[in-house]
C-alpha cells in the first residue's frame, strides 16, 4: 500500500487540499498510520504526474485544492477490487526469533515464550483500551480490531509452539 | 483495597498413589474495582482456582479470605455465596421453564427477599444491561448472547461485590463476546472485584492484570501498574 490509494479514495469523496487529506487519513486509520505533510504532498504532486488528480487554483489561504480524475476513479476502484497478497507483506520478526532460538540450542525457547506472551497481552491490552475509547468512527475501530486480532493470533501461535516444544521433550 | 486474598493455596484431588495437585501454592489478590483475567491451557488449574476464590471448593491447604472473612471460620458457605459472590459459568444453568426476570430475581428470592422486591431488583439489573424489553422471554426465546446477559444479570443482582466468570464468553461471535466483556468492565469500573477465566486473549485483554497459570502455578503475569494509569 499505498499512501497515494489511500488519498485516491478520500478524493473521491470530493476534491480537498493536503492539510485536509492528512487530518482526515489519521481519522480513519485511528493514527496508527501518522503521515507527515511532506509525503502527502510528494504522493499528490506523483498523482498529478500520472494524470490521477488535478490541481485546481489555490484558496484565499494558498492551499491548492486536489480533485481526483476519472482515472484516479478507475486506479481507486482496480484497488479495491483486488485482492492483498500474503506473501507482499513484511517477514515477522518474531517468527524467525523463535526459529533460530529452537535452531540454537542453548537459548531457553520456553523462557523466550513466557516473555513475549507476557508482553504481547500487554500490547493487547492497550488496544483492547484505545478500543474502548473510540466512542465513534467505524473506520478507527475496525482498524483497532485488526491489530486485536493479529495480536490475538500471535498468542495463539505462542501458545502452540510451547505446546508442541513440550511434546518434543 | 483487596477484595479477595488467596495465599498459598494448594488443592489435591484424590488421595495416596491416585492424588493428582490442581493447584501448587497459588498467591492471588483481586481489589475491589479490578477485573483479574486467568489465562491458562486445559488441566492448568483455572477452574480450581475459580471455585476456591468463590468458595464453591476449600483448599487443601493455604487460606481464602473474601472480603474480612477467612473461609475456612464460614460455617454457612452457602449464605456467604449466596450474598457476596455472583456466578457465570459457560453453561448458563439457565432454568428453562422460568422467564429472564425469574431467572435473575431467583438468587434473592432464596436469600429470603420478597418476590415483589426481587423483581424489581432484577428488573433494575435487565435494565443496566439492556436486556428490560426480553425481561419475560424464556430462555429459549432470547439469543445465545442474550442468554448469557440473562446470566451476567443474575450474577450481578443484589449486593455482590465479587464476580466469577468461567468461560462466560463461551460459543459467542467476538462483536457478542466483546458486549459480555463491556459488561463486566462496567461493573468493575462500579467497584466490583471480578475474576474472568478465559482461553481467549481477546477477552482477557480487557482485564487489568492478566495472570497465566502453568500446572497449577502462576507463571507469569502482566502486572498491575496499569491499574493505576486507568
Amino acid at each position: 500500500m499505498s499512501i497515494r490509494h489511500g488519498l485516491l479514495a478520500l478524493l473521491s469523496r470530493g476534491p480537498r487540499h493536503g492539510y485536509q487529506l492528512r487530518v482526515e487519513f489519521e481519522a480513519s486509520t485511528g493514527a496508527t498510520w501518522p503521515l507527515n505533510i511532506g509525503q502527502v504532498y510528494t504522493t499528490l504532486s506523483r498523482l498529478e504526474r500520472d494524470c490521477l488528480v488535478e490541481p485546481s487554483e489555490s484558496d484565499e489561504q494558498g492551499r491548492v485544492v486536489y480533485t481526483i480524475t476519472a482515472a484516479g476513479r478507475e486506479e481507486m476502484a482496480r484497488w479495491f477490487s483486488t485482492p492483498v497478497v500474503h506473501s507482499d507483506r513484511p517477514r515477522d520478526e518474531l517468527v524467525i526469533k523463535l526459529a533460530m532460538a529452537v535452531a540454537a540450542k542453548e537459548v531457553d525457547v520456553a523462557e523466550v515464550i513466557r516473555k513475549q506472551r507476557t508482553a504481547t497481552m500487554r500490547a493487547l491490552q492497550e488496544l483492547t483500551r484505545a478500543k474502548r475509547a473510540v466512542a465513534e468512527g467505524a473506520a478507527q475501530r475496525l482498524v483497532l480490531d485488526s491489530m486485536i486480532f493479529h495480536a490475538e493470533a500471535e498468542q495463539r501461535w505462542l501458545d502452540h509452539c510451547e505446546a508442541v516444544l513440550e511434546e518434543k521433550r | 483495597m483487596t477484595f479477595v486474598r488467596l495465599a498459598e493455596v494448594a488443592r489435591v484431588h484424590g488421595e495416596g498413589a491416585t492424588a493428582v495437585p490442581a493447584l501448587k501454592g497459588v498467591s492471588l489478590e483481586v481489589d475491589a474495582g479490578e477485573l483479574v483475567a486467568v489465562m491458562g491451557p486445559s488441566g492448568s488449574g483455572k477452574s480450581t482456582l475459580l471455585n476456591l476464590a468463590g468458595g464453591l471448593d476449600r483448599p487443601t491447604s493455604g487460606t481464602v479470605h473474601i472480603g474480612e472473612q477467612d473461609l475456612a471460620t464460614v460455617r454457612d458457605l452457602a449464605a456467604l455465596r449466596r450474598r457476596s459472590v455472583g456466578y457465570v459459568f459457560q453453561d448458563l444453568n439457565l432454568i428453562p421453564s422460568l422467564t429472564a426476570a425469574e431467572n435473575v430475581m431467583l438468587p434473592r428470592e432464596l436469600d429470603g427477599v420478597r418476590s415483589r422486591q426481587a423483581r424489581e431488583e432484577a428488573m433494575a439489573v435487565l435494565a443496566e444491561i439492556d436486556m428490560e424489553h426480553l425481561a419475560d422471554r424464556f430462555p429459549e426465546e432470547l439469543s445465545g448472547g442474550q442468554r448469557q446477559r440473562v446470566a451476567i444479570a443474575r450474577a450481578l443482582i443484589g449486593e455482590r461485590r465479587l464476580l466469577l466468570a468461567d468461560e462466560p464468553t463461551g460459543a459467542l461471535d467476538t462483536r457478542t463476546g466483546d458486549e459480555i466483556l463491556q459488561i463486566l468492565r462496567t461493573r468493575c469500573d462500579a467497584g466490583v472485584a471480578a475474576l474472568l477465566v478465559t482461553h481467549e486473549p481477546r477477552y482477557a485483554a480487557w482485564a487489568d492484570r492478566v495472570v497465566f497459570l502453568r500446572d497449577g502455578m502462576i507463571t507469569d503475569s502482566t502486572n498491575g501498574s496499569l491499574v493505576s494509569a486507568r
